[in-house]
Order: C-alpha cells, then structure tokens, then sequence
C-alpha cells in the first residue's frame, strides 16, 4: 500500500517535470526537432552527425540540439508512462475496491496512451495548433487524476487527518467553477501563444510584441478571467481559512500557495504582454498554471475527507 | 518545513537555469554555416533584362531549378516557392530566383506567360534563362547539383543564399516540414542584416 503511494507521488511530481520540459519544447521552438515518430530521423538514438541521417529525410531538417531537446521529452515521456503503469497495477492489486484510487488511476492510464498517440499527430500534422493545446490540457487533466489517487490513498492510512477541521459545506461549486476557470484560462494562454504563432507565420518578419498588438482584444479576455479567477481563490482562501475551524495544514498551505502563484502569474503575464516575450517567462508562467491546478485539486479532496466525517 | 521551502526554490532555480541554457542554445543552434560563394553569372529574367551574380547582393535569396513544362515535381515547387513569395511579399530584403533547365522552349516570352500565370507581378521574384552550357555549368559547379539529363534531372532544392552572395543550404523544394524551417532561417538572416 505504501508502495502504491510512493509511485503515485512519482508519477505526480515527474509528470510536473515532464510538462516542464513539454514546455520547452515549446518555447525553444524544438517541436519538430525530430521530423518522425517515435524514432528521431529513422533511429532509436538520435543522430549526433549529418551523416548518420537516411535518405528519404532532408539533411535541411536536422538540427542536433533541436532533435535531443525534443527527444528528450519522448523519454521522459516514455519514463513516465512506466511509473503510471506501475502505479496503475499497484492500484488494481490493493485499492480495487476503492473506486476514488483505482478509476482515476485506470483513467490516467488510458489517457497517457492518447497522450502518446498526441504526440505523433503533432509531428505528423507539422504541429497543429489545436493539437498542442489538447496535448497539454490532457497533461494537466492526468497530473490530477495521479495527485488525487495520491491523496486519497493516504487519506485511507491516515483517515483521521481532517478529522478536527471544519469547513463550510456549500462551496463544491467553487472548487468546480474555479477549476473550470483555470482550464479555460489555461486555453485562452495557450491559444494567445498559437495565435502568435499562427501571426509569425504570416508575418514572419514581424517582432512578438508587435504581433501581440496584433492580437487585439483577446489578450485582455486572459486578464479579465485571470482577475475573476484571482476573485474566485480569495473567496476560497477565506472559506478555507478564515472561516474554518482548524483548518488543517494542509488546506492553510496550499490555499496561500495559490493566492502566492496568482500574484507571481499575474506579475509575469504583464511581463509577457507589456514588456517582452520572454521564453523562459512563458515556461514558468504555464507551469505555475499547471501547479495551481494540482493545488485546486488538494484543496478540493481536502474538503471533500472532511465533509466525509459528517455522513 | 522551511527546509522544505528551501528544497523547493533551489529546485527552482535549478529548473530555470536548466530552461535558460536550453532555451540559449536551441537559439544559438539556428546559425547557419557558409557553404560557398555563388559563381559570377549573367542571365536574363521574364521581362527580358539583366540579372546577375550583382542582385544577389544585400538580399536573402532562395534559388531553384525548374523548366515550364515539367509534369512532376516542379508545380509543388513553385506552388511552394509562390506561398513563400506570398509570406514575405512585405520585405524587399527577401527575393526569389527561379532558373529555367530548358532555355531551349523557355525563352523570356515563356517566362513572362509563366509569371502571368503564377501571379508573379513584382521584382522579387525572378524567372531566368540562359544559353544552356552557362545553365548547366552554374547549376553543377556553383551550386553542386547534378546537371546531366536536363531537363528532367533538374534537382528539387531550394537553395538558402544570404546577402553576400553566399549559399547557406539546401531545403527539399517539396517538403512541408523543410519549408517550414526554411522561413525561419530567411527570417534569421533577414533580421541580422536589419541589424547590422
């Protein structure tokens, strides 16, 4: 049992990582970096020289640190679905009368196999833009599915760990409509970087701050829900802090990290917008989204054991 | 838990530093090296004037061989090369050449028929002829392309040249996922010539 909880924890935290490096991908501009699936240029091992590349593949498209970034993220990938397998038996030998650990698990699972597939239909689309942002979403969606079997399965060793909390018992519609937010957050973001994208493409000469005027009014849409949705986490803050009766730590430190997060999003998405398009802003800025996601997630199973002590 | 914290922010800048270097060397990977300087040549384009080794200078260039009448490759080549002319028609730092490998049937009238046709209307993109002997020995000795059974061994490179009349690299005329990579390397150099 605490075998299945040491993997969901590591398949959590390398999931992170791994967005982590998705994003580098991104921003470093890798995604074609190897022009074929799943090998890179016809071989297991990338090619270190020009010479090592078959014929059918154009000799243009062969860039060795671009192949290594984006392979890299292939075997991290693959690294990763390894521990979700691993987990997932683990899951089905001691939780399979546990619905809350085993579905989210066997979920997980089947999602990281599309997630795969994702990943060869972006180099075979020449990297669509909407298959980007799924890519990503179905990330975020399988990192908290894994961080909430890891909850749950310590909840059921430690079942009295919110035992003394109390908290307000009408706000589910929070937690569901923050989440929600954040997704569609999430989506506008991307959709502004694949909006420019989709820009440099016409106006390959043009500078990023440039074609962000150009983008127009839907780069306020992001600030406008990143403001209701900063409205949305202090409501819950105070509903799960202030307005609690001893709130666990758990609950009192992730509530702050959000807020915290928010205002280092908000700081670095003016940074984005006014000041520069920075690569290694853009990493940071989705990744902190996609942390804040597993924290809204907490924060909801959190509430969801204690209101579980009254039923 | 504070020590916790700690664990966290050096991870952190780990994390950051790591993303930095990555980030600085995909960018710096974007360089391309000279190959070799394109030989003096004098042809004549649609509109029946000069057009020399000269108009290569202070311009990016992306070069070709194509005859009118191929059946085969050439149509996606020049549907490929149009898209380009497209792309940057707002830059007359960028020009495009496109050299005939059947002077015999391809003479300026042909060319003109043929920039008609492809909506070509301004100087940056230009259709050239020649006696074939020059075609030929242009194409296989400054530009190291096979040359023999023209016109139908005509090669589906475009040519990369940068402002100095320097070849910088071939792409595979006909294959999306090299134009792709070609646009971003006119941008590069166009953008150091802006600077410079």
């Amino acid at each position: 049992m605490k075998l299945f909880r040491t993997f969901s924890y590591l398949s959590t935290s390398l999931t992170y990582l791994l967005i982590f490096i998705g994003g580098m991908v991104r921003v470093s501009g890798a995604g074609m970096g190897c022009p074929d699936w799943p090998k890179c240029f016809d071989r297991w091992i990338p090619p270190t020289n020009i010479s090592q590349l078959p014929d059918h593949i154009d000799p243009a498209k062969f860039n060795i640190v671009l192949a290594w970034i984006e392979y890299s993220n292939r075997l991290f990938g693959a690294l990763v679905g390894l521990t979700i397998t691993i987990a997932l038996f683990l899951a089905i030998k001691y939780f399979s009368h546990r619905p809350t650990i085993k579905w989210p698990l066997v979920i997980a699972f089947i999602l990281t196999l599309i997630e795969g597939w994702l990943g060869s239909v972006l180099v075979h689309t020449i990297l669509n833009p909407i298959t980007i942002t799924l890519h990503l979403l179905l990330a975020l969606i399988i990192v908290m599915l894994l961080l909430y079997a890891a909850q749950e399965s310590y909840y059921i060793q430690h079942p009295d760990s919110e035992k003394n909390s109390k908290y307000p018992s009408n706000i589910k519609w929070v937690f569901l409509v923050l989440g929600f937010s954040l997704l569609i957050e999430i989506i506008i973001g991307t959709e502004i970087r694949g909006g420019l994208q989709m820009l440099r493409k016409e106006n390959p000469l043009l500078d990023s701050n440039f074609l962000l005027v150009m983008l127009g009014p839907f780069k306020y849409m992001h600030t406008i829900l990143g403001i209701v949705i900063l409205i949305l986490s202090i409501f819950l803050w105070i509903k799960l802090v202030k307005k609690a009766e001893q709130p666990s730590d758990l609950v009192v430190q992730s509530s702050s990290l959000i807020l915290f997060l928010i205002f280092l999003q908000i700081v670095s998405g003016e940074v984005l917008v006014f000041v520069k398009v920075k690569p290694i802003v853009q990493l940071f800025h989705l990744w902190f989204a996609a942390i804040i996601m597993g924290l809204i997630s907490v924060q909801y199973c959190a509430w969801k054991k204690s209101q579980s002590y009254y039923e | 838990m504070n020590k916790l914290y700690l664990y966290i922010l050096a991870l952190l800048v780990f994390m950051g530093i790591g993303a930095s270097w990555v980030i600085e060397k995909a960018n710096a990977s974007h360089e391309i090296p000279i190959i070799k300087k394109v030989p003096n040549f004098n042809f004549t384009n649609q509109n029946g004037e000069l057009f020399s080794h000269n108009q290569l200078k202070n311009k990016i260039t992306v070069l070709d061989f194509f005859f009118t009448n191929c059946p085969g490759p050439c149509p996606i080549m020049t549907y490929n090369m149009k898209s380009l002319y497209d792309d940057f028609s707002k830059s007359d730092d960028v020009q495009f050449v496109s050299i005939t490998v059947d002077p015999e049937n391809d003479n300026i009238k042909v060319l003109k028929n043929y920039a008609d046709i492809n909506g070509i209307n301004d100087q940056r993109w230009q259709l050239l002829t020649s006696e074939l002997s020059n075609i030929k020995s242009l194409k296989r000795d400054g530009f190291m392309l096979f040359a023999d059974e023209l016109p139908q061994g005509h090669a589906i490179k475009f040519i990369l040249i940068d402002e100095n009349g320097n070849i910088r690299k071939y792409f595979d005329g006909t294959d999306e996922g090299s134009l792709t990579i070609l646009k971003k390397d006119i941008s590069n150099l166009v953008k150091s010539i802006q600077n410079t």
